[in-house]
């Protein structure tokens, strides 16, 4: 089954961001070839629901990151293999008849533009097949084993016969080679040669993540089975932030709900954002921006953080949320475990809605003990009646601390919920009361005058 | 002093904007000329501080209303005597070398220039017969009410005759209908247009504009059934309407609206769906309307002049700025409380202030912010909110606050809104009926129900 996640989910943790702008992916995104960038975003598009497959994945990253190799080719070689490869028109093919006196003279002056094409993409591929039999063979050390499959496959594509003598070259290429190459990577072996790239660009993969994960110190985490339905995350922080405060959160059935309270600039969002990436990581099998994480495998994850409204059509806020509660609503009666963000739940509608329809909500979602949920909301009461009605539910908030008129964030999880008031603050700061009891002591003494 | 609306006023009450759906300038757009579009669009943008003014120009388009005439002219003809006064030109010679070579390009080589200037002089000619043509008819019978309201365009009508008068333009009339004209015509028309009168042609597209933007206004009005409102200097400081409604809704129901210096702030409660933005949206467009002297969706309103209007309807959250919607909210209050302090005499438009707040600030704060406000009886208020608790604290503390609602009817669990305002305070609150309307909860409850029903078992 496929993990499932929208549009939305990957707005709100900025995946893939918008055209330019720094996303999640970009992070990762250090591959040498184009065909690697490729197959990281496919694996950013569909992460896995597989505890095996995910573990896998990420015991093959930690192998390489343990290693520290560097992808041993260079981006220029595939930009000469690529478009030598796509062609497949059998009248380009090199001829050895074809290779007269004139045409060895005219070649002395220039070669012509589709023969050089295919000499560099003879040439290149010829080093591609040497570096990777080469790097194969220095390949060992512990933990190597969730690559051998890999590497006997890699292995075994190299060994067919064929390939034996373009593994000794050395030095430059004659034409008579050249020709009889072009036939053998082209026409005849052209399936294991794109298989074999295929493997590369899923070494590249590999190699990039493992070095981000070296330079930027992520961990990875370890997948659980399904059923133990847990998520522990230690010192779990924003990858995109320059000076992260980590925080630390335990998730299991007998506590799926966490209950987030904080002023408006606590970081409430930030934090939600922080545990949504790592969860959407991890199940790709990458390494997450955290100290330590152990998670059981999950069957999507929906957030809802920034939501838009679309009052252009008439549908209002409240409206908007409520069909997005929902659609959860549908995906969780399914019986598919989730990890669900919900920020600031209902906070396009006046305070005693959204009072009565956050503690409905949260009760409804704390009896899926299955899945797991972080809710948001700035309706602290909502939080003193939940406490009684859902045991599963744990409260944290993110404080606030004033030293004099100014707040200071800690931006680290506290337990309970917030009592700060902050609302009633910001309208004595702003002095809007003083304005207008200004304004009429004036105009009485005017009228006095 | 001009009548104040600010941006976020303006987008709050979708006054302006050509190109945005249901605007209210979109509504009463429907000049032919660009030139009436240019100055329906300058009227929107400078509504009037007074009344004489304002009452005026209400009277005109009574006037029109009334007369029920259509703009005798099209957009073609207008834009292409638009082009052909806008080219200017020189002395009779030049204009006559000027026609004779484009007549010689024409029948030597077919060229379209000299075919361009004849068909523009025709045209010219054609606006002119025909504007006098229409006041004629404007002189016409006039029914009685109409000499009720006197003649309130005669001043233009007068000032168009006199030019129409001319001597230099009385044998237009037998020129209509021709489909050539001699050379020497043309190059006398030419000149004469573009350089003996430019200034009365100018003058009367004015004028022409004019009577574009009436005739579209009051037929709008005619069409909508809106009325009238009558100004009164700003010492009186009251807003009455027998039946006040959304203009740009087609089944609008209408509510009647009283406020006055002893009984300025109305405290509307109701339930999200029932209208609560609709009405002070239409509060606010028919005091703007009112005070740019157009017809409004009312009947029987009088109203003083303001020094302007302020709302609080759909404020957007800055988020780019690490505005939360409560801070852009609060921020929002701040620059009224300025204004208001400031002694000017204003509109006050709040819709359900501090959204984003727990329960016990959004009371708190909405209690103070709407008490200090009250104490300010030169302006009027409008302010909705689901906080009943405030207005029951209100009703004990001031006296000068009306509180209405908007019910809600239950039909089975199928809620119906007649939109017809009570007096009162409502505990009307649906956002949990919406919720259960689409059955959210029972699609979570389904599941642990048959788990609890299988452990039974």
């Amino acid at each position: 089954m496929l993990f499932t996640t929208d549009k939305q989910t990957l707005e709100d943790l900025n995946i893939f961001g918008k055209q330019g702008s720094d996303s999640v992916y970009t992070i990762f995104n250090r591959t040498t070839t184009r065909g690697g960038a490729a197959i990281l975003e496919e694996m950013f598009r569909y992460p896995l629901s597989d505890e095996d497959a995910i573990n896998r994945r990420s015991g093959i990253i930690q192998y390489f990151a343990a290693l520290g190799t560097t992808f041993p080719f260079q981006s220029a070689h595939f930009d000469a293999v690529e478009p030598y490869l796509s062609n497949t028109d059998e009248r380009t093919k090199l001829s050895a008849q074809d290779h007269s006196i004139g045409k060895k003279l005219s070649n002395l002056i220039g070669v012509d533009a589709e023969t050089a094409v295919i000499y560099k993409g003879v040439t290149a591929l010829t080093e591609l097949l040497k570096g990777t039999f080469d790097f194969i063979a220095s390949l060992n050390g512990k933990g190597g084993h969730f690559y051998q499959d890999d590497k006997d496959a890699i292995a075994s594509l190299l060994a067919e016969p064929a390939f034996a003598p373009v593994l000794k070259e050395q030095g430059k290429l004659s034409h008579a080679t050249m020709v009889e190459y072009d036939v053998l990577f082209r026409f005849r072996h052209r399936p294991a040669i794109q298989k074999l790239l295929r493997y590369i660009y899923y070494l590249d993969v590999y190699l990039s993540v493992a070095r981000v994960a070296l330079e930027r110190k992520f961990v990875f985490p370890r997948a659980l089975p399904k059923e133990r339905h847990l998520l522990n995350l230690e010192g779990v922080y924003h990858l995109q932030l320059k000076n992260p405060v980590p925080n630390t959160l335990q998730i299991t059935p007998d506590s799926n709900v966490l209950f987030l309270t904080g002023a408006n600039m606590a970081g409430k969002s930030t934090f939600m954002k922080s545990l949504g990436i790592a969860l959407f990581l991890a199940h790709m099998g990458f390494p997450v921006a955290a100290s330590s994480m152990e998670f059981s495998v999950l069957d999507g994850i929906y957030t809802t953080i920034n939501l838009p409204d679309n009052l252009g059509m008439g549908a209002s806020h409240f409206y908007a949320e409520v069909l997005r509660v929902k659609k959860v609503a549908q995906e969780l009666s399914l019986s598919k475990n989730l990890f669900v963000i919900f920020d600031e739940l209902f906070r396009g509608t006046n305070v005693k809605d959204a009072y009565e329809a956050t503690i409905a909500i949260t009760a409804g979602f704390a009896a899926k003990r299955n899945s797991m949920f972080v809710i948001s909301t700035h309706i602290i009461e909502a939080g003193d009646v939940l406490k009684e009605r859902s045991p599963s539910i744990s409260f944290v908030y993110l404080p606030t601390r004033m030293k004099g008129n100014i707040p200071v964030y800690t931006y680290t999880l506290e337990a309970g919920i917030t009592a700060d008031r902050h609302g009633m603050v910001i309208v004595n700061n702003e002095g809007i009361l003083d304005i207008l009891k200004k304004g009429i002591l004036n105009s009485e003494k005017t009228t006095i005058a | 002093m001009s009548f104040i609306a600010d941006k976020q006023t303006l987008e709050d009450l979708n006054l302006l904007g050509k190109y945005k759906p249901y605007s209210i300038y979109g509504l009463f757009n429907k000049a032919v000329t660009t030139g009436g579009e240019r100055m329906l669009e300058a009227m929107f943008q400078h509504p009037l501080s007074d009344p004489g003014e304002i009452n005026q120009r209400s009277t005109i388009f009574q006037y029109f209303q009334h007369r029920a005439l259509a703009f005798p002219f099209n957009r073609e003809q207008i834009g292409v005597m638009e082009d052909f006064l806008g080219a200017g030109s020189g002395n009779i010679l030049s204009a006559g070398v000027v026609a004779t070579r484009k007549k010689l390009m024409s029948v030597l080589v077919r060229d379209e220039a000299y075919g361009v200037l004849q068909a523009a002089v025709l045209t010219v000619i054609k606006v002119l017969t025909d504007l006098s043509d229409f006041l004629r008819k404007l002189d016409e019978r006039e029914s009685p009410e109409v000499r009720e309201l006197g003649r309130p365009y005669q001043e233009e009508v007068n000032l168009l005759k006199k030019i129409l008068g001319d001597r230099r333009l009385s044998g237009l009339r037998e020129e209509m209908g021709v489909m050539q004209l001699p050379l020497l015509k043309v190059v006398r028309y030419d000149h004469l247009f573009r350089k003996v009168l430019a200034e009365e042609m100018e003058t009367i597209l004015e004028q022409i504009y004019r009577l574009d933007v009436c005739i579209a206004v009051s037929n709008v009005a005619r069409a909508r059934g809106f009325g009238y409102a009558q100004a009164l200097p700003g010492e009186n400081r009251i807003f009455r309407a027998a039946a006040l409604s959304h203009p740009g809704l087609e089944k609008a129901v209408a509510n009647p609206v009283n406020l006055h210096q002893d009984s300025n702030m109305l405290f509307l409660t109701g339930a999200n769906m029932a209208g609560k933005s609709t009405f002070m949206k239409a509060f606010g467009i028919a005091v703007y309307l009112a005070h740019m002297g157009f017809p409004v969706a009312a009947e029987q309103m009088v109203f003083s002049i303001r020094d302007g209007i302020y709302s609080s309807i759909n404020v957007p959250d800055n988020l780019a700025l690490g505005l939360s919607h409560f801070y852009a909210e609060v921020l929002r209050v701040k620059k009224v409380a300025e204004e208001v302090s400031g002694r000017k005499n204003l509109i006050v438009i709040f819709d359900e202030l501090f959204k984003g707040t727990n329960v016990k600030d959004a009371y708190d704060a909405t209690l103070a912010v709407t008490e200090a406000f009250s104490q300010y009886r030169n302006c009027l208020f409008i302010i909705s909110t689901h906080i009943i608790e405030v207005g029951e604290t209100l009703r004990e503390r001031r006296d000068n606050l009306q509180f209405a609602y908007l019910p809600t009817v239950m039909e089975g669990t199928v809620p119906r809104y007649p939109y017809k305002m009570e007096r009162g305070i409502t505990t009307d609150r649906h956002g949990m009926m919406i919720i259960e309307n689409e059955g959210i909860l029972t699609i979570l409850a389904t599941e642990a129900d048959l788990k609890l029903k299988l452990h039974s078992n």
